[in-house]
């Protein structure tokens, strides 16, 4: 299936390991799909299935994020610099909930509420990782 | 100064800077690089379009420095394979802070994001050294370390002078106090291979 170019989201993204890894990611397993790897452009999305939903409410930040089961694809963009990463889900996260009002900027621009989880494969495609966050608009 | 913004763009401060300082290896200039269209890889990586993360040729390289050779590191993948990455005048390195090549060692693990060359070589635009950010939970606390629950494992955070912590969204602060047993945190830090324990350079706790 091919990225496109649909507005589905904004807001922020994290970045997570999962697969083969090394140090405490060797222990992640490969997440909720049983495929996820740290090396490839993976990500993890808070509605991925019912029960991933349970997990991370989105909702209660008011998101109302819509179902994308695994194997789902996306194009996410960096708000400011326009670098994108086609990615497949592989996982479900992140809890967003937690993190309800959290912002991340760039240009004086904010995108709020985590609802997206990279592979340090793909998040580094747009960004550093030593920034922890990024501000995206996802696309399908 | 961090020439980095908070949300990891590289500043054009950042970017004439690199080109113009000397390198940080010593002479490291990969030349005759065909696929950066007859630049090397130092010229490349300063050139305004190659340090756009989204260009099509970029590569990732992910796990364990088995042996540094002048400026290449040889690295071990976490699911088998051999990359060998490149360090250039323009590499930026981090390893609990933004930092030099020189601190790298045999044993880090990498994550590195950079340009394939035709020798076989990542020529490194960023590399990243023992770098996670771990889905926590906080299960004990103490004077220079906090202990977490990572998925089964437990693992130990070093406290560091310049830890911050964020607090339910919030901006970073130096303050710590409000750290409790039981809490969701996310933690960006540095893995320690000698000891398996965690450097914590950010901690986020949620509601």
């Amino acid at each position: 299936m091919a990225c496109g170019s649909t507005s589905l989201w904004a807001g922020e993204t994290s970045w997570f390991c999962c697969g083969n890894s090394w140090g405490p990611c060797g222990s992640a397993g490969g997440g909720a799909c049983g495929n996820c790897q740290s090396s490839a452009h993976h990500g993890a999305w808070p509605n991925a299935s019912a029960a991933c939903f349970s997990i991370t409410r989105p909702d209660l930040c008011g998101e109302n994020i819509p179902r994308r089961g695994c194997g789902s694809v996306m194009n996410v963009r960096h708000q400011c610099s326009g670098a994108t990463v086609c990615i497949t889900i592989t996982d479900c996260g992140p809890r967003t909930k937690d993190w309800c009002g959290e912002a991340t900027c760039c240009n004086g621009a904010c995108r709020t509420n985590r609802v997206l989880d990279l592979t340090p494969a793909a998040f580094s495609a747009i960004g550093n990782l030593s920034s922890g966050k990024l501000p995206v608009y996802i696309y399908e | 100064m961090n020439a980095r913004n908070t949300t990891g763009v590289p500043s054009e401060g950042m970017r004439r800077r690199r080109f113009l300082t000397a390198a940080a290896l010593g002479g490291a200039t990969i030349v005759g690089a065909s696929a950066l269209g007859g630049l090397d890889a130092d010229a490349a990586f300063a050139a305004e379009p190659s340090l756009d993360p989204a260009i099509a040729r970029s590569s990732f390289v992910e796990g364990r420095i088995t042996g540094i050779t002048g400026s290449v590191l040889e690295v071990a993948g976490s699911s088998g394979g051999h990359a060998r990455v490149q360090m250039t005048n323009v590499t930026s390195v981090w390893k609990v802070r933004p930092t030099t090549a020189d601190v790298i060692e045999v044993g880090d693990g990498l994550y590195a994001r950079g340009v394939p060359m035709p020798d076989g070589t990542v020529a490194a635009d960023a590399v990243w050294v023992n770098i996670v950010n771990l889905d926590t939970t906080i299960r004990g606390i103490a004077k220079n370390r906090v202990h977490l629950a990572h998925g089964q494992h437990e693992v130990v955070g070093n406290i560091l002078a310049d830890t911050g912590a964020s607090y339910a969204g919030r901006g970073l602060t130096s303050d710590l106090s409000r750290l409790r047993i039981g809490q969701s945190a996310q933690v960006l830090g540095a893995w320690r291979p000698s000891d398996d324990s965690v450097d914590v350079v950010r901690i986020s706790v949620g509601h």
